[in-house]
């Protein structure tokens, strides 16, 4: 029954896709304005079809019906509602189902938000693209990734799911905020296909993706960060990254459309860097579907890979023909992708940018050529290798530097050219903060040229944007004198683009300080300890009280009571675990982590009692990790606030030479760009 | 005018070049090669003091801890050798499992290791490994999942 309705939704879904694209397709040809508006209602067939299967999917997890063989693979009675619900991303199959709802909701949501415009060429072929992708991801499941397949003998119970996906809560949330960025970014990509087809690759098509690629980005942000959380509350090695090639393959796309969010307001404001985005949104893509290939495929064998499946070489191809069209298009438009603007000086914001933008650009290299050259090297030569942590380390060091450099010293930039006067105006303050806060960690006892320099580069940062808001907020005050708050809330609505950013920068640092610290200054050490024994790590003593074991119908856990004491004080008892889980003979340790604002305490439980009753615990002492969390949060929010509709502005604030922050020119007329958007674009 | 455009796209050949070479040495210094017991054994020579992984099966029996670690003997059942590892072991290391270990050749044919993976969950990767295949095993075979010491 369950299986039928799925299926059955699964060929509504690839059919709906077909007829859209013939649909639209043919009333293209024919510049019949009714089939494209008939035809974009198939989107939501493709939508209320991924609906109908993945309800057909969760009904069929939280009725633990094992005559399916994905929930007998990935249910057991005994898994709790939780984890039974979360089944659904728990192994490749549903998790293509999960993929095919997020792309049907993206492609919904962008119809509904275009349906002024569903006779627009741009519109109806960018819809075109986006069911073909659906077409493809629905044609997976009807063939290699069978989410409703059935089992020939129905067993008693099911396996459960990876014992590791059911042994935190943030399972629940790592893996559908990672697709939900993931599966976003084909919208843009579906964009740019329509702009360079229809021909229409001015600004247009960027300003239309523009809140969309936002969205994705977000989540995908979250989704990472969630993910290096998840890595760091169940994994239990005391790091929360690893250079893992999963981590890769989600962090690949990231940085192309980071690269991307930022050239796009060169080109918004100075009509440059057509091609370079062009490339930036289709290789955002392109690498999406890698990910997709590196993580379910087969080919690399961790947590995220459950079994062989003959997927990957269906990716394979998929990938090559979507970044063929992208590079053949771009190819085929190349004489009329010339850009109209060019850079005056390499003192300007969009000098700056396209550094910035070469540096992501590099950093992706980086890390792409890391994490594939094991496979080619195995696939070409048969040589089997691995590319130590090391290598990406010592690249990506100091690319993440000039990065913060970059992210500070940017915004402070005018557009087109500067001055030193100006330069030195807006920048003294911030060098200061910076030069103050190295000098303040050398004090402090901090090492490492890199660590001393980016915390002097995020607090040059800080200040930086500091500076800005308090800009921002004293010249709505001298137009109308109102308390700082409603004055500071008053200037981001004025700008919420500007000011989003901005926040968001103020997550990044924040993430680039947890990530410098946290790996320099980590202490480690596996103490062996009977009752009552007590050993100090790094200043802080703990002792070993005692274990017990408790039993559910999930599993079963050794518990180890562990007090914790620092400087004389008593911090608590801690209790690092590891649980046997009923579908594996090994142990899934839990790790115990006591978070401070200045460092964690880890502990982990890295064997339970032997016959003397001695246990081994791992004792890790990692500083400032949990602002990569509260950094994960800023980001959140910046984007959030990014994403405020602008409001039209009624007060025209006098343009106040020099003092006034870099971006906020509110009613000024801008020198050149077309005018597309009502907002001043400034970021 | 010109003339600025043609020094700047040199100028940006040049940091790219610089760029790949750099990434190409980088890489290739840190590139740990993989290895079973008996390719290990053949080519300890020619590896001298290279770091590598070797990867096969923990000998019952021959596990004995140490003062900074642990000492065992590592089979692929063509060949065996001796391991020294300092550091922590990971939650799943026992007797009989397979395991990779990273380090290099020390004096006296022990082979210096400082870091273990163990393979995790057999019944959950790839359902049916031969058990040739799990002692020849891929480093991608690691599950990410595995315990760093």
């Amino acid at each position: 029954m369950k299986a039928q309705l799925g299926v059955l939704a699964l060929a509504i879904g690839a059919s709906a896709a077909v007829l859209g694209i013939c649909t639209l397709g043919y009333g293209l040809y024919r510049h019949d304005d009714r089939l494209l508006r008939t035809g974009r209602r198939y989107v939501l067939f493709v939508l209320l079809a991924a609906v109908l299967a993945v309800g057909a999917m969760e009904w069929a997890l939280i009725s633990h019906d094992f005559s399916l063989k994905y929930v007998a693979n990935n249910n057991a009675r005994g898994t709790p509602l939780l984890f039974t619900i979360t089944g659904l991303w728990a192994a490749l199959e549903g998790s293509i189902l999960l993929w095919a709802l997020v792309l049907g909701g993206y492609l919904a949501f962008t119809v509904w938000k275009f349906r002024e415009r569903a006779t627009d060429p741009l519109v109806a072929w960018a819809t075109i693209v986006g069911l073909a992708i659906a077409l493809f991801f629905f044609a997976l499941m009807l063939g290699p990734a069978q989410p409703f397949e059935k089992v020939a003998r129905v067993p008693f119970d099911g396996r459960g799911p990876n014992a590791l996906l059911q042994n935190h809560p943030l399972m629940a949330f790592h893996p559908p905020m990672l697709y939900l960025g993931y599966v976003g970014f084909t919208i843009p990509f579906s964009f740019a296909v329509a702009a360079l087809i229809t021909g229409r690759f001015g600004e247009g098509w960027l300003a239309d993706v523009r809140r969309t690629t936002l969205v994705a980005w977000g989540f995908l942000s979250i989704g990472i960060i969630l993910g290096a959380w998840w890595s760091y509350e169940v994994l239990g090695w005391g790091g929360f990254w690893a250079w893992d090639p999963v981590e890769n393959a989600s962090l690949l796309p990231w940085l192309t459309a980071t690269a991307f969010i930022h050239s796009v307001i060169v080109q918004e404001r100075r009509g440059m860097l057509r091609v370079w985005n062009l490339s930036l949104v289709i290789a955002t893509f392109c690498l999406t579907i890698l990910g997709t290939f590196l993580t379910r495929s087969g080919v690399i064998n961790s947590v995220h890979s459950f079994t062989e499946s003959a997927i990957g070489p269906w990716l394979l191809v998929f990938l090559g023909i979507c970044a063929a069209v992208g590079i053949g298009l771009i190819a085929w438009r190349a004489d009329r992708l010339r850009a109209p603007g060019r850079i005056d000086s390499p003192w300007s914001r969009e000098s700056a940018f396209l550094v910035n933008n070469l540096l992501f650009a590099g950093f992706a290299l980086v890390v792409l050529v890391g994490t594939v050259y094991p496979l080619l090297a195995e696939a070409l030569q048969n040589r089997r290798l691995s590319v130590g942590e090391p290598y990406f380390d010592r690249m990506t060091e100091p690319i993440g530097v000039a990065l913060l450099f970059f992210m500070a010293a940017a915004p402070a930039l005018p557009w087109r050219a500067t001055s030193g006067r100006v330069l030195r105006d807006r920048l003294l303050i911030p060098a200061w903060a910076g030069g103050l806060a190295m000098v303040l960690a050398v004090v402090l006892g901090a090492d490492g040229f890199v660590e001393v320099l980016t915390f002097g580069l995020a607090a040059f940062a800080l200040a930086g944007i500091v500076r800005q808001f308090v800009l921002g907020a004293r010249a709505q005050r001298r137009t109308a004198s109102v308390p700082i708050a409603a004055a500071t809330v008053r200037t981001v609505r004025g700008n919420p683009r500007l000011y989003g950013g901005l926040v968001v920068h103020v997550g990044i640092v924040l993430v680039a300080v947890a990530i410098a610290a946290s790996g320099a200054y980590s202490t480690k050490r596996d103490v062996r300890l009977s009752r009552n024994q007590s050993a100090t790590v790094a200043g802080y003593t703990v002792t070993y009280l005692g274990s017990e074991r408790t039993r559910s119908a999930q599993k079963q856990t050794v518990k180890a009571r562990v007090r914790v004491e620092h400087d004389g004080s008593d911090l608590g008892i801690y209790a690092p675990a590891i649980s046997i889980f009923p579908n594996t003979t090994d142990g899934i340790g839990t790790p115990s982590v006591r978070t401070g604002l200045v460092r964690d305490v880890y502990l982990t439980l890295v064997s339970s009692p032997n016959e003397r009753g001695r246990v081994t615990i791992g004792v890790a002492i990692n500083p400032m990790v949990v602002w990569l969390w509260i950094g994960g949060g800023v980001i959140a929010l910046g984007v959030a606030i990014a994403l405020i509709p602008t409001l039209r502005r009624r007060v025209v604030v006098p343009v106040v030479a020099e003092e006034a922050p870099a971006g906020a020119e509110p009613a000024a007329p801008r020198e050149s760009g077309p005018p597309r958007e009502p907002e001043p674009v400034g970021a | 005018m010109r003339r600025r455009r043609a020094l700047f796209a040199v100028g940006l050949c040049g940091v790219a070049i610089v760029a790949i070479v750099v990434l190409a040495v980088v890489l290739s210094e840190n590139v740990v090669y993989f290895r079973t017991v008996s390719e290990a054994v053949n080519r300890r020579a020619a590896d001298g003091n290279a770091r590598f992984r070797i990867a096969g099966k923990v000998v019952r029996g021959s596990l004995h801890d140490t003062a900074h670690g642990v000492d065992f003997e590592l089979t692929d059942g063509k060949a065996t050798a001796r391991i020294a590892h300092r550091g922590g072991q990971p939650a799943l290391f026992k007797e009989g499992v397979p395991v990779v270990c990273e380090g290099h050749w020390g004096s006296g044919a022990v082979f210096d290791s400082d870091r273990i993976l163990v393979r995790h969950g057999n019944d959950y990767s790839p359902p049916k490994v031969p058990d040739h295949q799990v002692r020849s095993g891929t480093q991608n075979a690691m599950a990410a999942a595995d315990a760093v010491p």
